[in-house]
């Protein structure tokens, strides 16, 4: 072999060896890179994550965002997104990278200010800089409250929406088939029993075919406790209060935190929904079908409405415009004559609709401290914050004076005011603050959510969120307790969603309740109970 | 290495020595095997130093090794957990049956697929039966729902039809069969292409001469095409034991609901619900331990059962 040869044997597993090294150098190179992500750029540009809706188009279609880079003097770099967070955040924040704000309600959650610590600014000492966020802090004091940790820190601010209706689940009934069928609404759990089991004999929609209607329906539960559209409210027909619809079960009553999940009033509506169910009376697929299918089910086909009672945000986004005019939004029900109207409630909602928990969050390394809080306070000024609600001035709202806006209908015809609000701008995700004493013409969808809410006013106005609700929006726990309220919850909904599903669709319910109660609190309930109770007593104090 | 040794009249030389020796002569190998190497040291042995998080309070301002060190207070958490049986029992469950149906299927199919005489219908049959498994899990289970809805469901309906009113198929008490049959039905014919590897590997005379001694169909395929499989088999048997508690995570996290919540729940879904959803990291770390730990066992006591019983082994 000669020895040029030898040499070229030699030099092509060298080379190869070379090669991966300098592979592995560029791997760490690239993650060099993204280290200093929350440095920012240049002097006066601020990184921006923040979380969108499915729906929502880029930042930079948004006017808005242009007047906010100019009210701070800074240029924004977004980091848009819109899927997945859940499993990116925890890696992005346990890594400590993020950048100079993150934008989005509850993005950033109680729990992670809670376990990141030292990671996110403490704007508690910065307020100087954010006239109109200690402005909101005045006029609405509830955002104080939800801003403050325990020991005085602020590391997110809520935003506030102002015109949201006190609750997020309204009732509907298919007035059309109560009509064709000669029947009144019904004002009791019997009588929707009357109601629904005439719903799924006769034909009701008037199309032929008698089996075809589906007399209730409802939105799926998750696998992590209760929310909105689901038969939880019915707890209301007892004079259970709950808010956030159901959530994760606590209420107050006398001054002590109760779960409804070990109440008994929980056990007689699981009863009455199992015989509905036994009687054909519930979807097949209540339990296992997911959101979409929930709502395209009762999109009907053209005029013919599929489902007779259920619950929703509003008439034309549950059963869609075609059909919105076939139901009457309807007043809450009593479980049995023994209730008095008076001690009827309903959800009450409005910290969730009203308020949007740790919308904006700025980093503790952040290079520029001075652009990222004139950001911050830019997002909280008047017309800001209305634009970045409802879209940008001229194409989406009408500012008529300086204290007089109009909501206008979606530019483009074929799409709801809903679905328009989320596809032009940030809408309910983003922070701002809607002043109390200007004059808003609200977009077509509120005002009918408003208006449905009607029937209902008596039932939430029983509920008053000092004393019947826990105000879980309002109070900040310590890390400690949250850990332990995290791992007890997973543990006690693994059981009682199972439940729950089960005891409505195959019964069992009486039997089985004792040997569930004991279990639910051995899972942790008396533990979390004791912990909610604590904040609540100290939450109640503090209100004087 | 130690097969390199050669024979030689002088004395050992020194470890070290030995080792250079080594170095020259087989560089050229090392440097070859030096990618996977470098992968498996960056991605598999570097991370573990994370483990110790199982033991430590996790504390984000005192870094990922920084916390207080705790012990086995996340482990006995685990087990004193009420969750504990369940998982345990869901995971066991649905992974053991997923591993001994899932097994068993392939072998059949490839027997049944070396019987196919016509080549082209023996290739439109390989095809059609590992297509599936080129399909996304989401679709999969996107799929599972349309069929199985009790209300309008395909299957449902069929079953109906027969009289069988098996009540709902996405319910729980149908849960591990739906996940065990769509499972096996995506990845049988996939894998079962290793098997037909070895049956093309057979001495054609051994079927003739089979033959010639008047042996059938079934004799042939108990006495020929089965002995050969034997040793494929048991690699992949002792492989697929190491995966005994992981159980697919993404099939069934999206399969679950309020209704089969009981039986679906397995360690990797509350894993993920605990550790990165509740930020619970050092509680999830710990499980995940706990888990690796079972599964290394039952490779090793596998690998030693195959070794003494049939004499194939990984190591």
């Amino acid at each position: 072999m000669t020895r040029a040869g030898q040499i070229r044997r030699r030099a092509v597993p060298a080379l190869a060896a070379l090669t991966v090294g300098a592979l592995a150098l560029t791997a760490c190179g690239g993650g060099g890179d993204g280290g200093d992500g929350g440095g920012g750029g240049g002097d006066d540009t601020i990184q921006i994550l923040v979380l969108k809706h499915a729906l929502t188009g880029p930042m930079a279609d948004m006017a808005w965002v242009g007047q906010i880079e100019e009210a701070a003097g800074v240029t924004i770099e977004w980091e848009e997104v819109s899927a997945d967070w859940e499993q990116k955040k925890s890696t992005m924040l346990a890594a400590g990278d993020i950048p100079d704000l993150v934008v989005g309600t509850n993005t950033i959650t109680n729990s992670d200010l809670a376990t990141f610590v030292g990671l996110f600014e403490d704007l508690s000492d910065d307020l100087d800089s954010l006239p109109n966020v200690t402005g909101m802090f005045e006029a609405v004091p509830a955002t104080e409250a939800m801003a403050t940790q325990p020991e005085g820190t602020i590391f997110s601010l809520p935003s506030y929406r102002r015109f949201w209706p006190e609750t997020g689940t309204r009732q509907f009934i298919n007035q059309q088939w109560l009509d064709n069928l000669g029947l009144e609404q019904p004002t009791t759990w019997d009588e929707l029993h009357e109601v629904l089991l005439a719903f799924r004999d006769e034909d009701a929609n008037g199309n032929g075919d008698p089996n075809d209607e589906i007399p209730m329906d409802w939105a799926p539960a998750g696998d992590a406790g209760f929310g909105l559209f689901q038969p939880t409210v019915l707890l209301g027909s007892l004079g259970l209060p709950i808010s956030d619809g159901g959530g994760d079960g606590y209420f107050v009553e006398d001054g002590e935190v109760k779960n409804f999940l070990v109440d008994e009033r929980y056990r007689d509506l699981i009863a009455f929904l199992h015989e509905l169910y036994a009687d054909g009376l519930i979807s097949q697929d209540v339990m296992t079908q997911d959101y979409s299918a929930y709502q395209s089910v009762a999109r009907g086909d053209g005029d013919t409405a599929k489902v007779g009672f259920t619950w929703g945000w509003a008439g034309s986004d549950r059963v869609g415009a075609q059909l919105a005019g076939q139901y009457a939004a309807m007043a809450p029900l009593r479980a049995d004559d023994s209730i008095a109207e008076s001690d009827l409630t309903w959800s009450y909602d409005s910290y969730l609709l009203n308020y949007g928990v740790n919308s904006i969050t700025m980093s503790a390394q952040s290079d520029n401290k001075e652009g990222a809080l004139a950001v911050i306070n830019a997002f909280y000024d008047q017309d800001i914050s209305l634009q970045v609600l409802w879209g940008d001035f001229e194409d989406n709202i009408t500012k008529v004076d300086d204290s007089t806006y109009e909501v206008l209908p979606p530019a483009d015809e074929s799409t709801d005011p809903s679905t328009w609000k989320w596809t032009t701008t940030l809408a309910d995700n983003g922070p701002g603050w809607i002043r109390d004493d200007i004059e808003v013409a609200l977009p077509a969808d509120l005002a009918e959510a408003v208006e449905q809410s009607e029937p209902l006013q008596a039932a939430i106005a029983n509920v008053d969120p000092a004393t019947d609700i826990f105000p879980s929006a309002l109070i900040k726990m310590s890390q400690e307790d949250l850990s332990a309220l995290s791992i007890n919850n997973t543990a006690i909904f693994s059981i009682a969603m199972q439940r729950w599903a089960t005891w409505i669709t195959e019964g069992g319910v009486e039997n089985d309740w004792d040997g569930y109660v004991t279990e639910i609190e051995n899972s942790g309930m008396t533990q979390n109970l004791e912990i909610h109770q604590g904040y609540y007593d100290e939450f109640s104090a503090s209100q004087g | 290495m130690t097969a390199a040794s050669p024979t030689q009249a002088r004395p050992r030389p020194g470890a070290g020595a030995q080792l250079a020796r080594h170095a020259r002569r087989y560089w050229q190998l090392w440097v070859m095997a030096a990618p996977a190497i470098a992968f498996v040291a960056v991605f598999a042995y570097v991370p573990m130093y994370g483990l110790q998080l199982a033991f430590r309070e996790f504390d984000f301002t005192a870094g990922l090794t920084g916390g207080e060190w705790v012990g086995l207070k996340y482990f006995q958490q685990f087990f004193e957990s009420p969750q504990f049986w369940t998982l345990i029992r869901n995971t066991v469950v649905i992974s053991m049956t997923t591993l001994v149906v899932g097994f068993v299927a392939p072998i059949a199919l490839a027997l049944i697929v070396n019987q196919v005489v016509n080549r082209s219908r023996k290739k439109f049959l390989q095809t059609a039966t590992y297509l599936p498994h080129f399909i996304s899990i989401v679709v999969i289970v996107g799929m599972l729902q349309v069929f199985l809805s009790p209300s309008s469901g395909l299957i449902t309906r069929v079953a109906e039809f027969f009289g069988a009113s098996g009540g709902n198929l996405l319910g729980s008490s149908a849960f591990v069969q739906v996940y065990v049959i769509s499972e096996v039905w995506q990845h049988c014919g996939w894998n079962s292409i290793i098997y037909l590897a070895a049956l093309a590997s057979v001495d054609t005379q051994l079927y003739e001469a089979a033959r010639i001694d008047g042996a059938g169909r079934f004799t042939i395929i108990r006495h020929i095409d089965v002995p050969a499989l034997v040793p494929t088999m048991i690699v992949l048997l002792i492989l697929n034991m190491g995966n005994v508690l992981n159980t697919g995570f993404e099939k069934i996290f999206l399969m679950q609901n309020p209704l089969n919540l009981g039986v679906s729940e397995v360690i990797a879904t509350y894993v993920y619900k605990i550790g990165i959803l509740s930020n619970q990291f050092s509680y999830g770390t710990a499980i995940g331990l706990f888990n690796t730990l079972i599964n290394f066992t039952f490779l090793v006591v596998t690998n030693q059962v195959a070794k003494r019983v049939s004499n194939t082994s990984l190591w």
